[in-house]
């Protein structure tokens, strides 16, 4: 188990230190630069600007000036913002986004979980068809014409939750339904198609000819083997909903971590796109390891290493 | 378990986390509209966040709200007409050659700190932008126009040469390079903004980030920087005149969305927005909403390369400006409030009580297309029917309000004109870079004034100019504006003024569409909002009543 730890670990930072070159280049390699402003900039202060954020060093350099940062977990200062550093961003955006990711994600697992549950159950029946109309309806409605035709009814016509932010305990309904409607519906297809499988198997059969209870035969038996499917992707969505969404956020004006990810990108704000793209990653990363080793307390017949 | 229990199980499961998570959060809910009658307290939506808020470095208008309610420059604008009027100035006198300007500063001014506020402040403001490692974005306000500011910013040791200085704690002179009509309306932009030296010194460039050392010499100073989600001003007690603010608090929450902060408005969540989305002006206009619609000292139209054929030729940028709909432009697609232009220069300037746009000519161009009128000037160019003109390469940056400005133009000219067009967009970056390389042909552009005179689209046009983009060059010109700009006489420089642009403007180098207005949403409660031409925001006389 260390062995697998630690193996784990190298190559999980040989693929960060990936991302974060592959990330450098492209980044470097897209026209345009940082300092674009409504007017121009007369060329000394142009200069003056290259000079502070050191950008006139050549490129191995700036490279190895940012992994040297790293180390010391600074992801340097804002290119964009002046006084801002890109720790700012993260330390003052990842409050919001991880507690309304957080919540997203345990209403996802309680709602997703059962209904997949109850769908397989009764396949073919109505509670089935009910469960897949809500589900394919999350799938294939953009969360953003969610959040839009949510925040009409609910917040302008009908008054009952804020329209903005994540001021009162209620503000937080409508972001969780948008944002997690998706992944919502996702868990619940997979939970249900993963445990139809699992039931037509033998050994459920054995289950059953020992006189086991349904409810015994799924949550002790068929469960433990169709969880596994549902924890693959749970790495990815942990990390995708806890690292905070663009569209989500900025049509309820969170101020989480989701808007720097796009916005850092079109003002070509170098540290601000490295250093997210850096935190993304090492977070996917983590998520996913955490995930294996999950699989081994589900099911012991999993061999790590 | 039936289906309809088990996710009302799991939806109140839900519920109580959320509940739960939230119990222990500090509630700072922001102030409500109509709340307790009395609490002069408001709550206004801004769209984006500012680059910064250092008056000293940035150039970004999204600055604006923030920095014009927090600090005062020598001279600011009334916020009854807009007009200039004494800021921490009182008074001021111009020498008769026009090259030294001498202020006078009010008493017992102080910082929001409750620190005296002195002429020397202003000096080390100055010192401060023309030090490069500042990065001050407009530090041409004072190397185009201040005696030795130029050199201060090439060699940090020539600090007795600045022409500018406190002779006293009360009295700042400036001396200028050449007599500036304009100068008065230079020092009310925000780059002449004192800051503290004590503040700066301590806290360096994070100076801005709390709003402890965001120290300030406003009618407002900051009280919360909570950064992407607002900035929170209270009533500066120190401000010489805040005995006329009313407001208590004003919160800018950043909303990025304006759908989401009409929303908000509509159900009195907050008091205003800075911008309403375009889909539903149309239905604001009609209603008692709160709809300002302000004009604004700027102009939209479309750069076209002048030093490449065939727009090199005047009569070929007459074709394309006959052919444009400027009228279906801003009434049907845009729905913007703007008013159509035939030249750069937006109106509004008066010199003893003449506008300045009073009696200029149309230049041919009509507010709708003349598709008559285009077709002949193309013909006359070379090109009858717009037979064998190239594809004409039309661009533009990545935006939805001038996406939609551009197809309705592409559209004109294959309509109006018979030839084809061609779009493309870019990111701003990307294609301001190609704009100034002059890898374009027609593209998006337009200018939002920097201070309240013709001047500033005059000088667009020079030959010589850094934001020359377009390409366009006429000595004549040039030698104009050169000469306006010198006359002290404002009468005679607004009637030089007035020949350069009839001069330019008569051969099309740009494509005008329109002169821009802004579009706010302010709660009728709300009362004595001024938003001036350059787009300052002033709640210095703001109250909410009843």
């Amino acid at each position: 188990m260390t062995r697998y730890i630690v193996k784990r670990l190298g190559t999980s930072l040989v693929t960060l230190l990936f991302v974060i070159l592959l990330t450098f280049v492209l980044m470097h390699s897209v026209p345009g630069g940082p300092f674009a402003q409504e007017k121009e900039a007369p060329p000394e202060v142009l200069d003056a600007l290259n000079a502070k954020y050191h950008l006139d060093q050549p490129l191995v350099v700036q490279f190895f000036e940012y992994l040297g940062g790293l180390l010391r977990f600074e992801l340097g200062p804002s290119f964009k913002y002046t006084g801002r550093t890109v720790n700012d961003f993260i330390v003052n955006g990842a409050p919001f986004s991880m507690r309304l990711g957080l919540i997203t994600l345990v209403f996802v697992l309680i709602a997703a979980i059962p209904m997949g549950i109850l769908a397989a159950r009764r396949n073919g029946r109505w509670p089935d068809a009910v469960v897949m109309i809500i589900a394919t309806l999350g799938i294939t409605i953009p969360s953003f014409v969610a959040a839009a035709g949510l925040m009409y009814v609910f917040a302008y016509r009908l008054n009952w939750v804020p329209t903005f932010g994540l001021d009162k305990p209620t503000s937080y309904i409508l972001p969780v339904l948008a944002l997690g409607g998706y992944s919502l519906s996702f868990l619940a297809r997979l939970m249900r198609s993963s445990l139809l499988e699992v039931m037509g198997q033998d050994y459920i059969r054995t289950a059953r000819a020992k006189g086991l209870s349904e409810v015994r035969v799924i949550t002790r038996h068929a469960l433990r083997n169709a969880i596994i499917p549902v924890l693959t992707v749970l790495g990815p969505t942990v990390a995708g909903l806890l690292t905070g969404s663009f569209v989500i956020e900025k049509i309820f004006a969170i101020p989480g971590m989701g808007s720097y990810f796009v916005d850092s990108v079109t003002q070509r704000d170098y540290t601000t796109i490295m250093g997210m793209t850096t935190f993304y990653a090492a977070f996917l990363i983590t998520m996913v390891f955490v995930v294996d080793l999950f699989y081994r307390l589900v099911d012991p017949r999993i061999e790590l290493g | 378990m039936t289906i309809r229990k088990m996710i009302a199980a799991a939806s109140l499961a839900a519920l109580a986390l959320t509940l739960g998570a939230c119990a222990d959060e500090p509630s700072d809910e922001p102030a409500k509209s109509g709340g307790q009658a009395g609490a002069q307290e408001i709550v206004f939506a801004l769209h984006n966040t500012p680059d910064g808020i250092d008056p000293n470095i940035t150039s970004n208008s999204f600055a604006a709200p923030i920095i014009f309610n927090t600090f005062e420059c020598l001279v600011t604008y009334s916020t009854t007409d807009g007009a200039l009027i004494p800021g921490q100035a009182e008074s001021w006198d111009i020498s008769d050659d026009g090259l030294t300007y001498t202020f006078h500063l009010r008493e017992g001014l102080k910082w929001s700190d409750g620190s005296a506020l002195t002429a020397s402040d202003f000096v080390y403001s100055a010192q401060r932008v023309l030090t490069p490692s500042t990065t001050a974005q407009y530090v041409g306000l004072y190397t185009d126009y201040v005696v030795g500011a130029q050199e201060l910013y090439d060699d940090a040791s020539q600090t007795d040469g600045l022409g500018i200085k406190a002779a006293d704690d009360t009295t700042l002179t400036i001396e200028l390079k050449a007599p500036t009509p304009f100068f008065i309306d230079i020092v009310g932009m925000w780059a002449w903004s004192p800051v503290q030296q004590a503040t700066i010194e301590a806290n360096g460039d994070q100076w801005t980030n709390e709003a402890a050392s965001y120290v300030s010499n406003g009618p407002f100073k900051m009280d919360e920087v909570n950064l992407g989600e607002s900035y929170v001003l209270v009533k500066n007690p120190n401000y010489w005149d805040a005995a006329n603010v009313k407001l208590e608090k004003i919160t800018f929450r950043m909303i990025p969305d304006p759908s989401t902060a009409l929303a908000a408005f509509e159900g009195g969540e907050i008091d205003g927005q800075l911008t309403v989305p375009s889909s539903d002006i149309a239905r604001l206009k009609t209603s008692d909403s709160g709809l300002v619609v302000t004009p604004a000292y700027s102009t939209t139209w479309y750069n076209i390369n002048n030093a490449k054929a065939p727009y090199d030729n005047p009569l070929v940028r007459k074709a394309l400006s006959l052919a444009v709909d400027r009228e279906a432009l801003v009434n049907e697609v845009l729905q913007n409030g703007g008013t159509p232009a035939f030249s750069p220069v937006a109106p509004g300037y008066s010199v003893d009580g003449v506008e300045y746009s009073e009696g200029r000519s149309d230049f041919g161009l009509s507010a709708t297309a003349d598709p008559e009128a285009a077709k002949a000037a193309l013909a006359e160019a070379g090109y009858p029917g717009g037979e064998g003109f190239p594809t004409l390469q039309l661009s533009y940056y990545t935006d939805d309000t001038v996406k939609l400005m551009t197809e309705a133009l592409a559209d004109q000219f294959e309509t109006n004109l018979g030839i084809n067009v061609e779009i493309s967009n870019e990111d701003w970056a990307v294609y301001y870079d190609n704009v100034q390389a002059g890898n374009y042909e027609v593209g998006a552009m337009g200018w939002g004034a920097d201070y309240f005179h013709p001047m500033t689209f005059l000088q667009l046009l020079q030959t010589d100019d850094v934001n020359n983009n377009v390409f366009y060059s006429n000595l004549e010109y040039d030698a104009l504006v050169i000469q306006a700009q010198a006359e002290t006489d404002p009468a005679v420089a607004m009637d030089l003024m007035r020949q350069a642009d009839e001069l330019s403007a008569a051969e099309y180098p740009v494509l005008c569409l329109f002169y821009r207005a802004n579009m706010m949403l302010v709660s009728p409660e709300l009362k004595g909002v001024y938003r001036t031409v350059l787009n300052n925001l002033y709640f210095r006389s703001a109250y909410l009543e009843g």
